[in-house]
């Protein structure tokens, strides 16, 4: 609460937060059904109209609503940002968390490991990931999360090495606590904040990683509505259409944004000091 | 900064670029600067498949015969040729004047290793299938090769008017060097080859037919087709081949730009996998079918490039689409049709290769938008093209919308799917013995008219059993400088009238 | 050094395992060379001529032959042949290397020339309207995917300008400096673009953070005139994070950047191997991967040591 007061005060972050709260809002949307149109619905007769009253957006090559596949593809292009985000975060932190408290042998296979994937250039590990697994929704998510998993394990392991030598996990062990009672309560607790500023930094990478993805005809599958899908199927029609490559286009723009905007403002809250100093 | 002075700015900048860019090449001979999106995978006549090597192949090699842009057969390294009456010989006198691009003649000799080399399972060349009907080849003297064949086959002739029975020099072939130096006897001389990025080529003077107004080829590959259209537009490339409609269709608002677009041979297809249920049943098949708008396909999927078709593509032997089983959408009947098979409705897969062809996803949801009215819920899996061939040689999938390619002959095109003995019964996972049949009479009768007939029976039976939904062919596309001129384009996709081409300017 | 030796020793580990992880991982796609040559046509090959093909393409032997006998090519510096281009990989990735290299450090150029100045600017002039512009501008930089830059780059040139950069082939640095220039400067904007936006906001950060420190301020209230402060005092500082920032984004740009080099057609390290994992050419999708890693250690490793020269409070081996 105390953060989110401070973040609508900040004068970018509330920005930032705007446009997150709006894209989820038209998500949930998206999701239930409350749009214009039905987003997979071909209307064939009216193909590539432009924007008009009863298609806000235009239509695509099918006559399907591009406002209203906005809305689904919006929610599409979410829950693969926040599910491999999330998978990253959490399997970046257990690996962090293990490798910094434990050190040793068990440290050096992990970090070396995670400094292998990092060595692996990214989309070609994405590609790799897909071309074997066979590209939808659950593959690009595990995709994504195999790029992102080293970074979110070297921003835990960091500070873990650092906390491990201070006074109060010292003291928790002198007490008796157990190593599962420290690693959680006292490291965890420490680590919310580096990783929340990671976590929406992350998810505006993500985003556009994603849109990558689907533009080489990797990601979310036809005729699931997503903006990378979008942008890529409306690139031959930049000229005859160009509306169904601006609005996505813009979509795609403003909702990074608002992430970039929304951590920015997180991490000149969380940790003042270090104002854009990791990148 | 204003505005016009900045865009003012640029342009100078531009200009200035460009100058120094065409100023840098030393004034050198004249070249056609081809462009394509997708290049050569090898070098090997006689194996290559890939549209784009034999694209490039047909420019450096000749077969004995080739395909005019009517699809007859006219002479190429052979000058005539002749079956004999049981059609069990066929005897090619080879052009005296045909020389390979290091000036030595042509001889039978050649013509016997080449052939004999495309029939060896060694060389890995799939098109051997095509030339099985021979037993040997005869070299009586260095002007003449007779092919002694085990059965009559009609079709042979359309099978050898294709880069795959290339002429290559009987040496190269014991030398082992085919697959990696290109010498043949065509209009061109391969000097480099950087793979998806260059080649160079330049007129062959030793060449048979006759002089070419312009020097060499320069081939670019660009991936982007919307890349390929800027440097059209930009007058960096004069000669481009395109694939994606939507890229073609943009062609013609360009002023300086001329699109040459011909039906091809491939058809777009909706293959039905016969031994999944419930497409075991006649009647699903053919609801299926009556379910599918195949002009509503072809108007969204390729904006309207190409022909309703049939399973017969080339001109000679297609019938009227019209005549052929519910090529008229009627969703009644193919309610009807399910009602009667007792089938309520079912879900299915269908496979799809990423880009290849570029409309193969759209297709599939129009078709998934479609068969949804009849209750059938089709799952799209879109998948890497190596992937996809993968699935689809094996066999494995419910249903698939491919692009398969055509010829110029309907035995050639079919045999290997829809015959008992065929090499790809299983992808088609269908025979019918009134269709092999007819595909057996196909081959031996040489009679034209004959022929034609035993070929529509064989199209009305083939559409009515419906194991595939034909729906359309795709323009095969060409684009080029409008100073450029005296292409022909072809429905096999050739670009061998580039050899009659004059540069303009 | 110990520090220094201990990295280097990792590195072979590292290396191993990106091989092993790529020549299996590449392996278990569906699909090989002879499908990748003949598509569906491949059907038609008969049982013998499918192993003849097995044979020429490498692919008959079980996969761990395979790798044992790649990885003893590879310690004698040999990558293996490329069974597209018919030709050593190592001598097809040297060729493709110099485009990727130059793009690279020209984007970095790009980067630097505009994100520094940048920084510096709206950190000294904070909160008022050149630093919010710059700000935003610099936030829409990273927002905006590269293919949107590069596709709509390539259409105002061509459709206003009647000009692309010269695409298919390499015109190198030595051979035409000016068309070389032509060729490189369109993709090197796009992916300079978002790459001047991360060292903008960067720059800003640090220059915020190193005018507020004592020695700075000590500095002004001495006289010191405030651009001399700015640039002679505080900018050497206030570069230690940019160096980190673009010395990382340098090392991802030398491993080939595949969709501007897909759409400004040009033959680098990234479209090679894209291309090669189209055509199941595993010698030498193994051996751009490895080469890319590689590149990708040295310069991070670089980055590190670069760092601490820079800066004498980071002692190595702490982080």
């Amino acid at each position: 609460m105390r953060i989110l007061k401070a973040i609508v005060a900040h004068p970018t972050g509330r920005i930032g937060a705007a446009i997150i709260a709006i894209y989820l809002l038209l998500a949930v949307c998206g999701y239930f059904g409350f749009t214009p149109h039905d987003p997979l619905q071909q209307f064939r007769v009216d193909r590539l109209k432009p924007p008009s009253s009863s298609y806000l957006m235009g239509t695509d090559l099918f006559g399907r609503d591009t406002a209203s596949r906005l809305m689904a593809g919006i929610g599409q292009s979410f829950i693969i940002a926040f599910a491999s985000v999330g998978l990253a975060t959490l399997l970046g932190t257990i690996i962090g968390l293990l490798a910094g408290w434990w050190g040793g042998l068990l440290d050096g296979v992990f970090m070396r490991s995670m400094d292998m994937l990092l060595a692996f250039p990214a989309i070609l590990l994405a590609l790799l990931i897909i071309a074997i697994v066979g590209p939808g929704t659950a593959t690009s998510v595990v995709a994504i999360a195999a790029v992102y998993t080293p970074i979110f394990a070297r921003v835990v392991r960091g500070p873990v090495l650092t906390l491990k030598r201070r006074d109060f996990v010292d003291a928790a062990r002198t007490f008796g606590s157990s190593q599962g009672y420290i690693l959680s309560r006292h490291m965890l607790l420490n680590l919310v904040a580096p990783l929340t500023v990671q976590v929406t930094l992350a998810l505006a990478w993500a985003l556009l990683t994603e849109a990558g993805l689907s533009f080489l005809g990797l990601g979310t599958q036809p005729p699931a509505p997503s903006l990378g899908l979008m942008m890529s199927e409306a690139r031959n029609l930049m000229q005859q259409a160009p509306w169904l490559l601006a609005f996505p286009g813009l979509t795609i723009m403003l909702g990074i944004l608002g992430f970039n905007l929304f951590g920015d403002a997180l991490r000149d809250i969380l940790d003042p000091r270090s104002q854009g100093r990791s990148s | 900064m204003n505005k016009k002075i900045s865009r003012t700015a640029l342009a100078g900048m531009a200009a200035a670029l460009l100058a120094s860019a065409s100023l840098a090449l030393p004034a050198q001979a004249a070249n056609l600067r081809l462009a394509w999106a997708q290049d050569a995978t090898g070098l090997d006549p006689h194996a290559q498949t890939a549209f784009s090597s034999l694209r490039l192949l047909e420019l450096i090699y000749e077969p004995l015969v080739r395909h005019d842009s009517a699809l007859d057969v006219v002479p190429a390294v052979a000058e005539s040729w002749e079956f004999s009456d049981d059609g069990q010989t066929l005897t090619f006198k080879i052009d005296p004047n045909a020389k390979f691009s290091d000036g030595a003649q042509v001889t039978s000799e050649d013509v016997k290793a080449s052939f004999e080399r495309l029939l060896d399972e060694a060389t890995g060349a799939a098109a051997r299938s095509n030339f099985l009907s021979i037993a040997s080849i005869d070299a009586p003297d260095p002007a003449t090769v007779v092919f002694n064949l085990s059965q009559p086959d009609a079709p042979l002739l359309v099978a050898m008017a294709s880069i795959n029975a290339a002429v290559v020099p009987a040496k190269a072939v014991t030398e082992g060097t085919v697959a990696t130096t290109a010498l043949g006897s065509g209009p061109f001389v391969l000097d480099s080859w950087e793979p998806n990025s260059r080649e160079q080529l330049s007129v062959n003077a030793h060449w048979a037919g006759g002089d070419i107004a312009y020097d060499g080829i320069t081939i670019s590959v660009l991936p982007d087709e919307t890349a390929i259209l800027a440097s059209l537009r930009a007058g960096q490339t004069d000669f481009a081949l395109i694939n994606d409609p939507l890229v073609a269709t943009l062609v013609p608002n360009e002023p300086n730009l001329q699109l040459n677009a011909v039906p091809g041979l491939a058809y777009n297809v909706l293959q039905l996998n016969p031994s999944r249920a419930p497409m075991d049943k006649l009647q699903v098949r053919q609801a299926i079918s009556c379910a599918v708008d195949r002009q509503d396909v072809l108007d969204t999927a390729l904006v309207g490039e190409g022909k309703v078709t049939g399973p017969l593509t080339m001109p000679a032997y297609a019938s009227d689409p019209s005549t052929l089983f519910c090529y008229e959408q009627d969703i009644e009947k193919a309610k009807a049709l399910m009602a009667e098979a007792g089938v309520d409705g079912f879900s299915v897969k269908v496979i799809a290769a990423t880009g290849e062809p570029p409309v193969a996803s759209a297709e599939a949801q129009v078709l998934q938008s479609q068969l949804a009215e009849i209750g059938i819920k089709l799952e799209i899996e879109l998948m890497e093209l190596n992937v996809y061939v993968d699935r689809w040689l094996a066999g494995d999938f419910d249903m698939a919308v491919a692009q398969n390619g055509g010829r110029a002959d309907p035995y050639p095109m079919y045999n290997r799917y829809f015959t008992k003995a065929g090499n790809l019964v299983k992808v088609s996972n269908f025979t019918d013995d009134e269709i092999d049949s007819l595909l057996q009479q196909g081959r031996v009768e040489t009679d034209i008219a004959k022929r034609k007939e035993i070929f529509a029976q064989f199209e009305a039976r083939l559409t009515e059993l419906a194991p595939w939904v034909w729906l359309s062919t795709s323009n095969t596309y060409t684009a080029q400088l409008k100073t450029l001129s005296g292409f022909e384009p072809s429905a096999t996709g050739t670009l061998f009238s580039l050899t009659k081409v004059t540069l303009g300017q | 050094m110990p520090y220094l030796a201990r990295r280097l020793l990792t590195f072979p580990l590292i290396l191993i395992g990106v091989s092993l992880l790529v020549f299996f991982s590449i392996r278990m796609i569906p699909g090989d060379a002879i499908t990748a040559m003949l598509g569906t046509e491949s059907g038609l090959l008969t049982p013998v001529q499918r192993q003849a093909l097995a044979e020429y393409f490498g692919i008959d032997q079980p996969v761990l032959v395979q790798y044992g006998r790649w990885l003893s090519g590879v310690m004698q510096g040999d990558l293996g042949l490329s069974v597209t281009h018919g030709r050593p990989v190592l001598t097809i990735i040297l060729e493709r290397f110099p485009l990727t290299l130059e793009l690279a450090l020209l984007s970095m150029v790009i980067a630097l020339g505009i994100g520094v100045p940048a920084g510096v600017l709206a950190a000294t002039q904070s909160e008022r309207p050149s630093d919010v512009t710059v700000r935003i501008i610099a936030m829409l930089g990273q927002s905006t995917p590269g293919f949107v830059v590069g596709l709509v780059i390539i259409y105002v040139l061509s459709v206003y300008f009647g000009f692309v950069p010269t695409m298919g082939s390499f015109v190198p640095i030595w051979v035409d400096p000016l068309a070389n220039l032509a060729q490189l400067i369109f993709p090197a904007i796009t992916l300079g673009f978002a790459f001047a936006a991360s060292v903008t906001r960067i720059s800003r950060a640090s220059m915020l953070d190193v005018l507020s420190d004592d020695y700075v301020r000590t500095a002004r209230a001495k006289g010191v005139p405030k651009l001399s402060v700015v640039w002679h005092h505080a900018l050497p500082n206030a570069l230690i994070p940019v160096v980190t920032l673009s010395g990382v984004e340098f090392g991802y740009l030398l491993g080939g950047a595949v969709i501007v080099e897909q759409i400004f057609a040009l033959p680098g390290l990234g479209r090679l191997t894209l291309e090669a994992i189209g055509q199941r050419d595993y010698a030498l999708v193994q051996g751009c991967v490895l080469f890319i890693a590689f590149n990708f250690l040295i310069v991070n490793l670089l980055v590190d040591l670069a760092y601490a020269a820079l800066d004498p409070r980071i002692r190595l081996g702490a982080r």
